[in-house]
């Protein structure tokens, strides 16, 4: 995917060049000579209505796009995920009948992060402004003339611009300061151009960019040294520096900033060794008091805060320390992982979730090593995906426990002793989401141990924090905690909510058929958590949690996305979200093979997810400034889940005491792992998005799938730090 | 050639000057002139009325060689949704009580594919319908969805006449262009 992308950015170069000219493409296209760019541009086509679905289509064909229709949202959702970064653009109605087109703009913008232009007959300034807060890059009011359609094709080059980057830099505020003013004159631009719908729609779209803006410089505010900085991605040799630099030092004399001089590497910034270390020593912290996770928590918490930011860090650390570990098992990280969100998609996850639920039996070791094979086979697959990228640095085992990372980490020092992530960058979480799930998940995790819940995640949460888990990967972090539970409880609750695509884990609204597609997203599985529910495939009515906040809440709950969502995942293995409590809400899903999912787990997990919808939705009303941001920036996911991931905890906590012991965890469980049988299959193409998370993880395991989904995930926008990174 | 063309036409003064050159070598012009008249003016009937608004010439505009009976197509497809939307709507307001959401939602879904083919009447009477729903006024609801019957079928009848006069019209068109 990335190569066929590749001639848009490419071509986006020279088209920005001549765009500030003025728009000689378009005219060209309109003069019927089609030009290299826009025409061409890949559109997908969602509307419920036949006759504006043909007209539409009519008028983007005059364009010389690149046009697919669809009538249903929940088939344009699993064909964005089936093809993952095939197109560049989304054109949906507002009003259709299976499912709010504010939702699929949810969705896509957390697993696809495609920019989305609504259309409607409305024209209310709420309904406009509703599309602009959910991250819509522009709103058509129909009957949509061909003029506006001619010009959407900037959207497009301004997005893969501003992505491009923020990956490029290394995140210094002003760099985001003047990230943002260039996208803000950009969206003014944008809003010259489609002035053809009226002055109504400059006006809210100047609101809309200002709130864009408030919200970005909230987000600095908020995290003045994290916001849209790039994520760094911690590779192996990366952490090797890290390492050896500390050990120099002395561990505890090691202060970031000697580290950072020791370590001599450009672009990396003292904040980003801070969190860095701040994940390393509870890594140590955790090896060495393996039976205390719950100790970790409190520290864990905090940690996960600072770790949060450095996306990159976290989940890499993390992964890289239960790789050194050794004591986590490859396979066991991916499974982890693939509890995660993203994990879900990608047919790994389902091998991960097995192996979890291997690890549950209780023979750790046996188990484990079961379950490592079976996450390494499920990294494997990933490693197809993003994970391979990842993989290849991670070097072992915790690629997969990148995304799964997160989840593994959760379960305990175990699995990451298991995962021995090698390198960092598998936690990178790549998926700027990722990250910032697996810290919230770890958060969460923590908190949820510390309630006390048996949530054998409490434990490893401690474990877990050390950990960063890969985007979204946090679900698994519910697992992942703790390494000696993860044989149990966590293990199978995780991956089998991720995998079940239960709504709770998997942010990415699995996709009936697609589980990889819903895995794409692995980046804020929180946020997925949120898509899963929404996207059609399925909600079953587990109280899903909505994606975009999910990744505050879920993260802490992690798993609470994956609850609501795991409704939603029919089948679909999506379950990858880490919010492996929102699986346990689900409890809906039935399907659930693992038994041995603690139910204390699920207990947590199964907060009535009533509860923790309204929990979080409470708790998230404060965040959702912070969640649309992530909509809109995986950067910036990863700020908002950190803040998210305070109230998450706390939701979480709310919620495991309502919680009562359910079953249904375990049925999620279950569910996942079987989906995640179902899904290996697939996961291997689309898994894209998994790749970042993954990656880390599965790069043991997996052998280096092809990176294709390295930057498939993201339809070619993905600020794939991954592929930055990693490819070493 | 006999001369085809009534006297009703507007522009027959022309006519037997048109003949007299054209006659022996484009009789079909001529016929086609003058039903092309027709189509015209039928046409502007319908944009002065306000059946059709500007949108429809968006509609024409995107018609050509690959797709030569786009707006025809366009509209029977129209015809074809709507009047299953109509007939929901009608059942819809059978029910006591009135569930205004449901109906707002589908005249909101009338509304939009209309206003794409450019059915301007058509579309200010949905409007006026949203907000008697909005007021939740059932009688008020019931009276302007009568309206909105009328005009969906006055429309509906219109331009099948308008199609029609055009499939006449059209190829003698092409015949004439090709100098035939």
């Amino acid at each position: 995917m990335n190569e066929r992308m590749d001639p848009a950015p490419t071509s986006c170069g020279q088209a920005t060049a001549s765009s500030s000219t003025g728009r000689p493409d378009a005219a060209a296209a309109a003069t019927g000579m089609p030009t290299e760019f826009p025409a061409g541009l890949r559109v997908l086509l969602v509307d419920d209505d036949a006759t504006c679905l043909k007209i539409i289509e009519m008028m983007l064909r005059k364009c010389h796009y690149d046009v697919t229709t669809c009538s249903c949202a929940a088939t344009a959702l699993s064909m964005l995920r089936e093809r993952k970064g095939w197109f560049d653009l989304v054109l949906s109605d507002v009003y259709m009948p299976d499912m709010d087109g504010f939702k699929l703009l949810e969705h896509i913008g957390l697993e696809m992060d495609l920019p989305v232009i609504m259309m409607s007959a409305d024209d209310h300034k709420d309904v406009v402004m509703k599309g602009v807060t959910h991250g819509a890059v522009d709103y058509l009011i129909k009957p949509v003339r061909i003029e506006p359609l001619k010009n959407i094709w900037q959207h497009v080059v301004r997005k893969k611009q501003f992505e491009l980057k923020e990956l490029e830099h290394s995140g210094s505020l002003e760099e985001n300061e003047r990230e943002s003013e260039r996208h803000k004159r950009a969206m003014e631009e944008g809003d010259n151009a489609t002035s053809g719908c009226g002055e109504n729609l400059k006006n809210i779209k100047r609101k809309k960019e200002g709130k864009e803006e408030d919200e970005q410089d909230v987000d600095d505010q908020a995290d003045p040294s994290q916001t849209k900085k790039p994520r760094v991605v911690w590779s192996s040799e990366l952490h090797q520096q890290f390492v050896t630099a500390v050990n120099q030092l002395g561990i505890d004399k090691a202060v970031p900033k000697k580290i950072l001089e020791l370590m001599k590497v450009a672009g990396l910034t003292r904040e980003n060794v801070a969190s860095h270390l701040q994940k390393y020593r509870l890594y140590l912290r955790r090896l060495s008091v393996p039976q205390h996770h719950d100790r970790h928590d409190g520290p864990f918490t905090s940690a996960q805060e600072a770790t949060f930011r450095s996306v990159g860090t976290v989940d890499g650390f993390d992964l890289q320390a239960l790789a050194v570990s050794g004591q986590l098992l490859p396979q066991n990280l991916t499974a982890l992982s693939s509890g995660s969100r993203r994990v879900t998609n990608t047919g790994l996850r389902m091998p991960v979730f097995d192996q979890m639920g291997f690890l549950n039996s209780g023979n750790a070791s046996s188990t484990r090593s079961a379950s490592v094979q079976q996450m390494n086979r499920g990294l494997s697959y990933f490693s197809g995906f993003s994970n391979s990228i990842e993989s290849r640095q991670l070097g072992q085992s915790h690629q997969l426990v990148e995304p799964y990372g997160n989840v593994c980490l959760q379960v305990g020092e175990e699995i990451s002793g298991l995962l021995n992530i090698p390198s960092p960058q598998a936690t990178r979480s790549s998926l700027p989401g990722g990250i910032s799930n697996e810290q919230v998940n770890r958060s969460l995790i923590m908190h949820m141990s510390q309630q006390g819940q048996q949530f054998s995640l409490s434990q490893q949460q401690e474990n877990f924090h050390g950990q960063p888990l890969p985007r979204g990967q946090i679900f698994n972090g519910i697992g992942g905690h703790d390494s000696t539970k993860f044989g149990h409880q966590m293990s199978p609750n995780a991956i089998s909510s991720h995998i079940s695509g239960r709504t709770a884990n998997i942010a990415q609204t699995p996709l009936p058929g697609n589980h990889i597609n819903a895995s794409y997203s692995s980046v804020p599985q929180a946020l997925y958590a949120n898509n899963i529910h929404d996207s059609c495939l399925t909600e079953s009515a587990a109280s899903h949690y909505p994606l975009a906040s999910s990744i505050g809440d879920t993260p802490a709950t992690g798993n609470v996305e994956a609850l609501s969502n795991t409704s939603s995942l029919k089948g679909v293995t999506d379950l990858s979200n880490c919010n492996i409590y929102s699986e346990l809400h689900q409890n809906k899903t039935q399907d659930w093979k693992l038994e041995t999912v603690n139910i204390s787990y699920q207990s947590g997990q199964n907060l009535a997810p009533k509860q923790n919808n309204a929990d979080f939705g409470s708790s998230l009303v404060a965040h959702q400034d912070s969640i649309a941001t992530v909509q809109d920036e995986s950067s910036r996911n990863t700020c908002t889940v950190r803040k998210e991931i305070l109230s998450v905890t706390t939701e979480i906590e709310h919620e495991k005491i309502e919680c009562v012991a359910q079953c249904n965890s375990t049925i999620l469980v279950e569910n996942s792992i079987r989906l995640k049988a179902e899904s290996m299959p697939d996961i291997n193409q689309q898994e894209v998005l998994y790749d970042n998370i993954i990656s880390n993880d599965l790069m043991d395991v997996g052998k280096q799938i092809p990176a294709n989904g390295k930057g498939q995930g993201w339809s070619g926008t993905t600020p794939i730090h991954l592929d930055m990174d990693h490819s070493s | 050639m006999a001369l085809h063309f009534s006297s009703a036409h507007p522009i027959s003064a022309l006519h037997p000057l048109l003949c007299f050159f054209l006659h022996d070598t484009y009789p079909e012009m001529e016929y086609a002139s003058g039903l092309q008249r027709q189509l015209a003016s039928m046409k502007k009937n319908l944009f002065d009325q306000g059946y059709l608004d500007e949108q429809f010439y968006q509609l024409e505009e995107l018609q050509d060689e690959s797709s030569p009976n786009f707006v025809e197509e366009v509209v029977t497809l129209f015809f074809r949704d709507s009047s299953r939307l109509v007939a929901n709507i009608d059942q819809a307001l059978q029910k006591y009580p009135q569930d205004f959401r449901r109906l707002d939602n589908f005249m909101h879904q009338l509304k939009g594919s209309a206003s794409s083919i450019g059915a301007a009447k058509m579309k200010n009477e949905c409007t006026s319908f949203r907000e008697f729903c909005n007021k939740e006024n059932r009688e008020g609801c019931l009276r302007s969805f009568q309206k909105v019957k009328k005009e969906h079928a006055v429309l509906k009848q219109k331009l099948e006449n308008y199609f029609q006069l055009l499939k006449q019209v059209g190829p003698v068109d092409k015949a004439t262009h090709s100098g035939n």
